[in-house]
């Protein structure tokens, strides 16, 4: 009995999961986003396969700064390497610092906000504090701060968890800087939600804060922490984007930023060379608009104000 | 009885077969079916049913306000003579608070929490071609009459109490002088105090102002006081119809006979629970035949495959294989 | 019944809110104001014995329920359940021994159900957080139970089951089962059927009635409705702002009340047989006051339409007026 208890549960989620998709993907926007996403970490998954190992001033194959032609579809860069070789490869430091510096800020907000909501009080004034201080930090000042004291301490060779010094401090600072954000959408979602009558609920049934935070609220928070999530993806490749042009990135694992920052200095917009700028600043619209379009869809499919009957 | 000695005069508003489906996606459910019903100046008739009756369906579109997502398959709603246009939003614009108004249920949502009372109820005025300094003048004396001093006029609604609200309610829905007021379960929110001050009221403005009421309630007890005639809905049928006296004293229909008696009442001195076995049909899942029929104690073989009409009988009108053993069968399944 | 048998007594009970005050009121130092909602009441439930609580919304009713559910802290008078003081003890798992004997059934049903837990995951909740079971086959055969003393059959049905995909009829029984799973001994039910359909409230108070019936379960019904309270009730208490204006029988209250505002109630309730010649509805003029500004002498005099100059000054106390029946009322004697 408990056994088809369970199947008829896993079918019923099942089902849950298919009627969420088929609505998600009515969204034309999502299916954009979802298209050039795909395509982008697929990219981002292979580039040794796609398009050889990252070319470096020794292995470039090209004429320096050769516009688009059959052999380098996307020209090639003041060195002469392969735009399309660095752009993939790219994508796979841009996407994996945007999306790791997500999780830290998911993580921290939704800590933060559900904490701050749900007690209340002193606990509440002094964590909103916190996350005004951080809401308020300009990211790239934050990295401008960091980074050297990083880099003095760990040297410019060493590696924090698979990372090189520069990449990991990047990752940390969009981390630290985007949860004040998720943090306050959590905390006004935990206020209303610990109004709501399931809690007294719970808490009659016998159940403790932790659990009451974890099994109650936590689950009606997944649309919120998913849409918003969506968006700070957007805004990291944003910030990543900018942190490296101004050079704080790493010229040996080069993500869509710091070829941006490369371009600039090979003053690849004076000579012409529009491939240069283009691939990767195109690359990096792309990405932001498909998180942002799918981060509007999954608002939208989370929040069904459109019912069949009134 | 009112409607007994007006019957000379034309009905104000004949509702003739209406029946409204509501639909996405290719899915069309059917909420009323075959809705007949007339309503003469001055008469007060009370639309009873449970969740997903039809009984708010039926009258929001009379009122000219069924949802985006509603649509009129058949019949319709004669205002003094003329059809109404009550499928296009546009054209019901005119139509809507100087002809019928609306008293809803959540006073708190109707009324913006922004702006003070007398400025909302002066806004229908205006709308309808008052000057400002006419529209307020009228919305102080609405005020007086649903028994609101007028200088509270300028309290936002958060600061009245639920039972002022819902008079605030009925004062925004008189502003236009309709002859037609529809209470969509007006004092459902309210409790026993407030809910008699509110029913008392509505059944003083209506004498006063010869208003048609519908008022649409789940509580056949509300109807008790402050209605001639009521018409009992289930499963988006009209069951039974007919004067409040006749009802009370005789329910014909059985589920109108099982609500009577789910009412409590200490003057009888009966403490006894009789519950009606089963759920209220969804508009999903509705059954074959007399909708009614899974939950009847007097259901019979015909009753689970034919829809009995709505007949004529004694002085009103029921819909009961009960009492209508020669009509004719009913081709028409409610799932059609 | 033996006079010591209650299994709850209330002592003198008070709860009090402090007021929000604006950001003037603080920075001119005028000092906070406080809400009385429950304002010293009396009342006390025996094993197997349903007492209804009757008032308006604003008469502390509510709050009542949540002080006896340890969901409000009392700031007065004692809290006693079989004997043991509890006014105090707070904290989830000090109160663990409490809850399994203490249970609510709330008004809303959609609301106290989480829209993202099932149907079994809702009813298992108190078995688990209190650890009344040991394993998943105990815990599966408590649910079952529970489902089906509360009227779902067969419950395996309902397992799987979210709030949504059920009738309010069916998600008001998740919410008994809720409560019932742990075996209870007293249960508070907060308007348990005023937002059902009329068709099902008897089904509800149907299964709450067996209960008692079958368990010997306390239980202790809030609601606005006198008619309702006295179909279910054995006593009915009468509150008035904050306090307990008139408690007795539930006949003795309903058919013979002696408080003006029980008589005010019961004449409030639309009656469904007329008799030829009553006035109809006499609805009681005014509104409850804020518990902010209670008034002085006899709380109810505003309102009261046989007030007299003692009502204004001196507040009346309890008196019997007859066996098990107390009115809080100068003219009550």
């Amino acid at each position: 009995m408990s056994e088809g208890t369970v199947q008829s549960l896993s079918r019923i989620r099942a089902r849950a999961i298919k009627g969420f998709l088929r609505q998600l993907l009515g969204h034309g926007g999502a299916q954009l986003g979802l298209v050039c996403l795909v395509f982008f970490v697929a990219v981002a998954a292979m580039p040794n396969i796609l398009v050889g190992p990252l070319q470096t001033a020794i292995t470039a194959t090209g004429d320096f700064l050769a516009p688009p032609s059959g052999q380098h579809l996307l020209g090639t860069d003041d060195v002469g390497r392969d735009v399309l070789n660095l752009v993939a490869h790219g994508a796979r430091i841009s996407l994996t610092i945007a999306l790791l510096a997500t999780v830290i800020s998911l993580i921290v907000g939704t800590i933060v906000g559900i904490t701050a909501g749900y007690f209340g009080g002193w606990v509440d004034v002094w964590l909103m504090r916190l996350t005004d201080f951080f809401f308020v930090v300009p990211s790239f000042v934050l990295a401008l701060v960091i980074t050297p004291v990083v880099l003095e301490v760990m040297g410019r060779g060493g590696e924090i968890l698979g990372f090189r010094p520069s990449l990991f401090v990047i990752i940390v600072v969009i981390g630290l800087t985007s949860w004040a954000f998720i943090a306050r959408v959590i905390r006004s979602q935990t206020l209303s939600l610990k109004e709501r009558t399931f809690v007294d609920r719970a808490r009659i049934a016998g159940s403790s804060d932790t659990s009451i935070m974890v099994r109650h609220i936590l689950p009606n928070l997944v649309p919120q922490i998913a849409a918003n999530g969506a968006l700070v993806v957007a805004n990291a490749i944003y910030i990543e984007t900018s942190l490296s042009f101004l050079g704080l990135g790493d010229p040996l694992q080069p993500s869509w930023g710091t070829l941006l920052s490369l371009a600039q200095r090979a003053g690849a917009a004076s000579v012409g060379a529009w491939w240069y700028l283009g691939a990767p600043g195109i690359c990096v619209l792309m990405v932001s608009l498909a998180f942002v379009l799918i981060g509007n869809a999954l608002d939208d499919t989370f929040n069904p104000r459109r019912r069949v009957i009134p | 009885m009112s409607n007994t000695s007006k019957n000379t005069t034309p009905p104000l508003l004949i509702v003739d077969g209406l029946t409204v489906d509501y639909g996405t996606k290719g899915v069309s459910l059917r909420a009323i079916h075959d809705v007949s019903f007339e309503l003469r100046a001055g008469e007060a008739v009370a639309l009873v049913g449970e969740s997903g009756s039809g009984k708010t369906t039926t009258a929001m579109a009379i009122a000219g306000l069924l949802s985006p997502n509603a649509r009129v398959a058949g019949g319709e709603v004669r205002y003094r003579g003329s059809p109404l246009p009550i499928d296009d939003d546009a054209a019901m614009r005119p139509h809507r608070w100087s002809e019928t108004s609306v008293v809803f249920q959540g006073a708190m949502n109707a009324l913006n929490p922004v702006h003070r009372i007398v400025n909302q109820i002066a806004e229908p005025c205006v709308l309808h071609g008052m000057s400002r300094a006419e529209a307020m003048a009228r919305a102080r004396e609405l005020l007086e009459l649903v028994g609101i001093p007028a200088d509270r006029g300028a309290a936002y609604p958060h600061q009245l109490s639920g039972g002022m609200r819902q008079r605030v309610m009925i004062a925004m829905a008189l502003a236009c002088r309709p002859s037609i007021v529809i209470g969509d379960e007006p004092t459902t929110a309210l409790d026993v105090i407030n809910q008699a001050q509110v029913l008392k009221l509505l059944v003083d403005l209506r004498t006063k102002f010869n208003l048609a009421l519908i008022l649409i309630t789940h509580d056949l007890s509300v109807v008790a006081e402050s209605c001639d005639r009521v018409m009992i809905m289930y499963s988006g049928r009209i069951v039974e119809d007919g004067s409040v006296a006749d009802i009370f004293a005789e329910p014909k229909h059985p589920y109108t006979r099982l609500l009577m008696d789910s009412i409590p009442n200490p003057a009888e001195g009966k403490r006894m629970l009789r519950p009606i076995p089963g759920d209220p049909p969804t508009l999903m899942k509705r059954p074959l035949g007399c909708a009614f029929h899974p939950r009847c104690p007097s259901a019979m073989a015909i009753c689970a495959t034919e829809a009995p009409h709505l007949n004529a009988y004694g002085k009103g009108r029921v819909a009961c294989h009960l009492h209508n053993s020669l009509a004719p069968a009913d081709k028409v399944s409610v799932n059609a | 019944m033996p006079d010591n048998a209650d299994i709850l007594r209330l002592e003198n009970l008070q709860v009090s809110f402090p007021m929000q005050s604006g950001v003037f009121d603080s920075i001119l130092g005028r000092p906070k104001g406080v809400v009385r909602a429950v304002d010293g009441i009396n009342l006390n439930v025996n094993r197997g014995e349903i007492v209804a609580l009757v008032g308006e919304s604003g008469s502390g009713k509510t709050t009542v329920g949540r002080v006896i559910t340890k969901l409000v802290q009392p700031t007065g008078g004692r809290l006693l359940f079989d004997g043991e003081d509890m006014t105090t003890t707070h904290g989830f798992s000090t109160l663990r021994p409490y809850r399994h004997r203490v249970q609510m059934i709330f008004q809303d049903a959609y609301q106290a159900l989480n829209p993202r837990h099932t149907v079994f995951d809702a009813v298992a909740e108190p078995l688990r957080s209190l650890r009344l079971v040991e394993n998943r086959a105990q815990l599966t055969e408590r649910v079952s139970e529970a489902l089906s003393t509360a009227g779902l059959n067969p419950p395996q049905e309902f397992f799987a089951r979210f709030p949504h995909e059920l009738s309010g009829g069916q998600r008001q029984r998740v919410v008994v089962a809720g409560a019932l799973v742990v075996k209870p001994d007293f249960i508070v039910a907060d308007e348990p059927v005023s937002m059902l359909d009329v068709s099902i409230r008897a089904q509800i108070l149907q299964a709450l009635i067996d209960l008692r019936d079958k368990y010997r379960l306390a239980l202790l019904f809030i609601t606005h409705d006198l008619p309702l309270a006295w179909l279910i009730a054995d006593r009915i208490a009468v509150m008035y702002l904050g306090r307990v204006v008139e408690i007795g029988s539930a006949d003795d209250i309903t058919l013979y009340p002696r408080h003006p505002y029980t008589v005010a109630l019961r004449n409030s309730t639309p009656q469904v047989r007329r008799d030829a010649g009553s006035g109809g509805i006499q609805a009681l003029q005014g509104e409850v006051p804020s518990a902010a500004r209670v008034p002085k002498g006899c709380r109810f005099h505003p309102r009261c339409p046989l007030a007299f100059d003692r009502c204004r000054q001196e507040e009346p106390s309890a008196i019997e007026v007859g066996p098990q029946h107390l009115s809080a009322c100068w003219l009550a004697k």
